[in-house]
């Protein structure tokens, strides 16, 4: 997934003082802190719950029905930002992977079960792929019955025209794994088929094969066992042939799930109302209960709380888009019994974790004596406690198969405050006490005050640190230089799908290091990069994943490229009338397919 | 008639003793004034007091005792966190102590309003004196410039400049020096604030010009300099002191704006406007936290108002409200 979106900044309301003082007066004190965490934490046992393919049975449609479902109703969501993209190749960021589950329709897709087991289905295609050579050539057949919006059928025309035309020059922000397996890493595949199929040219048989209407084959480079769940990403979503607009087509796309849009003002509202040519029996993981989900932008996050909270006329049956609940509202909400009734929490795939330049930071000694200084616990409480976040032991996130709860290496969990005995016992053994760091940070209050706790833990190790603030909107721009000149920042990273093989190869392969690329701490190590290499090629998944753990023991422990901060959490909040509210891991968000307004 | 008696009953009385003696029967003033003074006297003070008391606006108390904060950040003890050990709380989240980060916050940004308020008004006089003594040409365009930098959106400004200033004078991978911060601070203030002040002793001068003392040294032959010097500035000290003591709880004011929407002093430089900036945003779980700096900032701010018209009153009876 790309980097993280964080909580952006949020507008100064200027409170005048007097009246503001008129609010306080004396406030209880709260002792009682431990507050009930194992809902998280079943939650994230759920969530490493390994994904598994449905057969083409479990595949056909209707979906399996929500308990309690009522039809009809509108659904209000309050957004902070409009959506970034809604032509599918585009659609890498999180919020329009949201609005992508009702709207679009790949090949397959990601569900979760009532019964909270996840998988991907065959969507438009009947199953999840046929392969007879572990992965290298996947083979997809269409299902009988799929018409766009316009009603117009959708053939393996289209699913080749979706592919060929993310070689073209305008797409830039979707995902490049598929056309990568297809044609070439980096960004070589852009050879194969400089201009898309807009001027007439395909890719080759030997490539993307479409022997009739209905059966697409793919033929890869390399065996790629995940490739079902690549293609169940927001950005491989078909854009029929005859329909696409090229650059036009992120304003109006065209929709092949339940849901099209209606009214799309920019910037102010979006309205999607019912796709009465999605045809039911066609798809497993949608359904078509709520009449209209009315999306409306601009929205402070405090003040989507505050209307949600209250509960009141259309409030009571809203949701907010992508935003959890702000961090100044948590207490509030998880005093209050009945608001916390209408909560849903989960973790999210991300990880922050601080950088250590490794072109700039060479001895490992200090990195390490880096590491055990930062005081994690501090920080996740900076940016929401609990409901927030959980300190991270390693680098990779709860939400990927085998993970390891009590992977400890640097006592993170153990000392929250940090060990600054040990870090300047080995920041002496460096023979670098006084050493100068440059630590860079976003100007946001969240990371400003991170960066107080930071600069104290690390001069009381013994080291001189020189902060920086630097522009949040174009932070991992900047951070994404390869000579940025700075030797510690926070970056984010979550997966793509529940492997570690879309957060391993994209944070520590060295070979990959170059401007824009996110291996942010420039780890260069030759023993990871081959063995990202080696792991990347062994076809069985359980294996894999059991590789990728080890790699990752090494990465942590032999080469320390960055220290472990804390794992995010979501926590979101809807009004009472909002019925099916269920956090999707795949999504970090509700599951839309799910949502219904009681009566 | 014995000579001395009545010498002592006409003994001569300068503006300044006059002034005296009317702003102490003053006891609206006479309060404020030492309300006014009791605050600049304990920010001078505040090193002094955070190390009677045993604690200091930079450490993060929580790290010691992580305890100190709840898992929210918020403190844990009630009221804020009010105890024998922090009198005023603890600070939500960093978990520093609030009485010393609100004493050296205050002295951060009274230090900060003085300096400014003496820049301005150095400058609003000379630019005033010049335009209303020369008058004719070099007044037409002093006042033009006057009249420009008046046009100025003057929040708007300091919030968009602020941080162009002290990029001016910070490599790109280098860390702001607070002395540039306060000194970026200090200009923008400076160059949008002292047109008032001109603009009053221009019109004040303007009246004086013509007057016969003044006529009187220009025949003398005496220097333009020394008219404007020995004669005309004596006589405006009123006006600049009564409009010096307006212009210090605004320009303070401004420094604490300029903190609040991001674009002043940063961490870990302790800052009323700040503080401000943080309660505001988490009032609702942490109030106590608003409490003390806000009730210091309003009792601060009416007591200098209030002293600043009495000035005035003492200075000038005849205009009383």
């Amino acid at each position: 997934m790309n980097p993280i979106r964080s909580r952006t900044t949020r507008a100064i309301a200027v409170a005048f003082v007097a009246g503001s003082l008129a609010l306080t007066g004396c406030s209880e004190g709260s002792k009682d802190k431990k507050d009930d965490k194992t809902v998280g934490q079943e939650n994230a046992k759920e969530q490493q719950e390994a994904l598994t393919f449905a057969t083409a049975e479990e595949s056909t449609g209707p979906a399996e029905p929500v308990k309690g479902a009522q039809q009809g109703g509108t659904l209000t969501v309050y957004s902070q930002d409009d959506v970034s993209h809604l032509d599918p190749g585009q659609i890498y960021v999180s919020d329009a992977g949201l609005l992508s589950t009702i709207l679009h329709r790949g090949l397959t897709a990601n569900r979760v079960n009532n019964d909270g087991t996840k998988q991907v289905a065959g969507d438009l295609a009947t199953d999840t792929g046929l392969t007879e050579d572990g992965g290298k050539t996947w083979k997809y057949t269409l299902k009988d019955g799929i018409t766009d919006e316009d009603g117009d059928p959708i053939t393996s025309k289209d699913v080749r025209h979706t592919f060929e035309r993310q070689f073209a020059p305008f797409i830039t922000d979707g995902p490049s794994y598929i056309q990568q397996w297809l044609a070439g890493s980096g960004t070589d595949y852009r050879k194969a088929l400089p201009d898309g199929p807009f001027k007439g040219k395909h890719l080759p048989d030997t490539i993307l094969e479409t022997p009739d209407d209905k059966t697409v084959i793919f033929h890869l480079q390399s065996a790629q066992p995940d490739f079902p769940q690549a293609l169940a990403m927001a950005g491989y979503a078909i854009v029929p042939e005859k329909k696409d607009t090229k650059e036009k087509y992120d304003k109006a796309p065209k929709a092949l799930g339940p849901y099209k849009i209606g009214e799309y003002k920019p910037g102010k509202s979006l309205t999607l109302v019912k796709n009465d040519k999605w045809d039911p029996a066609t798809d497993s993981v949608r359904r078509q209960m709520v009449d209209k989900f009315y999306i409306e932008f601009n929205h402070d996050p405090g003040d989507i709380d505050k209307h949600i909270m209250s509960d009141r006329g259309v409030d009571q049956a809203a949701i907010a888009f992508t935003g959890g609940i702000d961090t100044s509202n948590v207490p509030t909400v998880t005093k209050d019994k009945a608001m916390m009734a209408r909560t849903i929490q989960g973790y999210q795939p991300y990880v922050w974790q601080l950088n250590m330049n490794m072109d700039r930071i060479k001895d490992k000694k200090v990195r390490d004596a880096i590491t055990y200084a930062i005081p994690n616990g501090e920080l996740v409480r900076i940016d929401g406690g609990s409901y927030g976040g959980e300190i991270a032991g390693g680098l990779l996130a709860p939400t990927l198969p085998g993970f390891e709860a009590k992977y400890d290496p640097f006592n993170k969990l153990k000392k929250p405050t940090g060990d600054i005995e040990k870090a300047k016992q080995l920041l002496k053994e460096a023979g670098k006490v006084g050493m100068e760091l440059k630590y860079a940070y976003a100007n946001t209050p969240i990371r400003q005050e991170q960066a107080v706790v930071i600069e104290n833990a690390l001069t009381e190790a013994g080291f001189k640190v020189s902060k920086q603030e630097k522009d949040q909107a174009t932070w991992y721009e900047q951070m994404g230089k390869i000579k940025n000149g700075l030797d510690l920042y926070m970056t984010g990273w979550g997966q793509d799908w529940a492997s570690p093989g879309t957060v391993i190869p994209p944070s520590y392969d060295g070979t990959q290091i170059q401007d824009g690329a996110s291996n942010y701490s420039h780890i260069n190590d030759p023993k990871v990069n081959s063995e990202i290499k080696r792991i990347s090629a062994i076809t069985d998944p359980a294996k894999a994943s059991d590789e990728w753990n080890k790699l990752h023991h090494y990465i942590v422990e032999q080469v320390n490229p960055a220290v472990p901060l804390y794992f995010t959490k979501q926590f979101m909040i809807q009004g009472s009338k909002v019925g099916g509210a269920e956090y999707n891991s795949f999504t970090s968000y509700y599951d839309w397919n799910k949502l219904y307004v009681k009566k | 008639m014995p000579a001395g008696a009545d010498a002592k009953k006409l003994e001569g009385r300068s503006p300044g003793q006059l002034m005296w003696i009317r702003f102490k029967r003053d006891r609206t003033g006479v309060i404020s004034g030492c309300v006014v003074l009791f605050f600049f006297l304990i920010a001078a003070l505040a090193p002094v007091i955070s190390k009677l008391y045993g604690k200091d606006p930079y450490t993060l108390y929580a790290r010691k005792d992580f305890d100190l904060l709840d898992d929210y950040g918020l403190p844990s003890g009630p009221n804020g966190g009010i105890s024998g050990d922090f009198w005023f709380g603890v600070e939500p989240g960093l978990g520093r102590d609030v009485f010393t980060q609100l004493l050296y916050g205050m002295r951060t940004t009274l230090y900060m309003a003085l300096l400014i308020t003496i820049v301005t008004v150095v400058t609003g006089v000379i630019i005033g004196l010049i335009g209303g003594y020369a008058g004719g040409r070099t007044d037409y365009w002093l006042g033009r410039i006057t009249d420009f930098f008046m046009s100025f959106p003057s929040q708007l400004f300091m919030i968009a400049v602020t941080p162009v200033v002290v990029s001016l004078f910070v490599g790109r991978n280098e860390e702001v020096p607070t002395y540039i911060r306060a000194f970026s601070i200090i200009a923008v203030l400076w160059f949008l604030g002292w047109m008032g002040m001109s603009r009053l002793i221009r019109g004040v001068t303007l009246s004086l010009r013509e007057r016969e003392y003044v006529e009187a040294a220009r025949v003398a032959g005496a220097s333009r300099w020394r008219i404007l010097r020995k004669e005309l500035l004596p006589n405006v000290v009123t006006p600049i002191l009564v409009q010096g003591t307006y212009l210090l709880p605004g320009t303070m004011l401004s420094v604490a704006f300029l903190s609040y929407v991001g674009v002043g002093f940063t961490e870990p430089t302790p800052d009323w406007g700040r503080m401000f900036a943080k309660a505001g945003h988490i009032y609702e779980n942490a109030p106590t936290y608003m409490f003390f700096p806000g009730v210091a900032m309003v009792i601060f701010v009416v007591a200098f108002n209030l002293f600043g018209d009495s000035v005035r009153d003492a200075f000038d009876p005849k205009s009383g409200r």
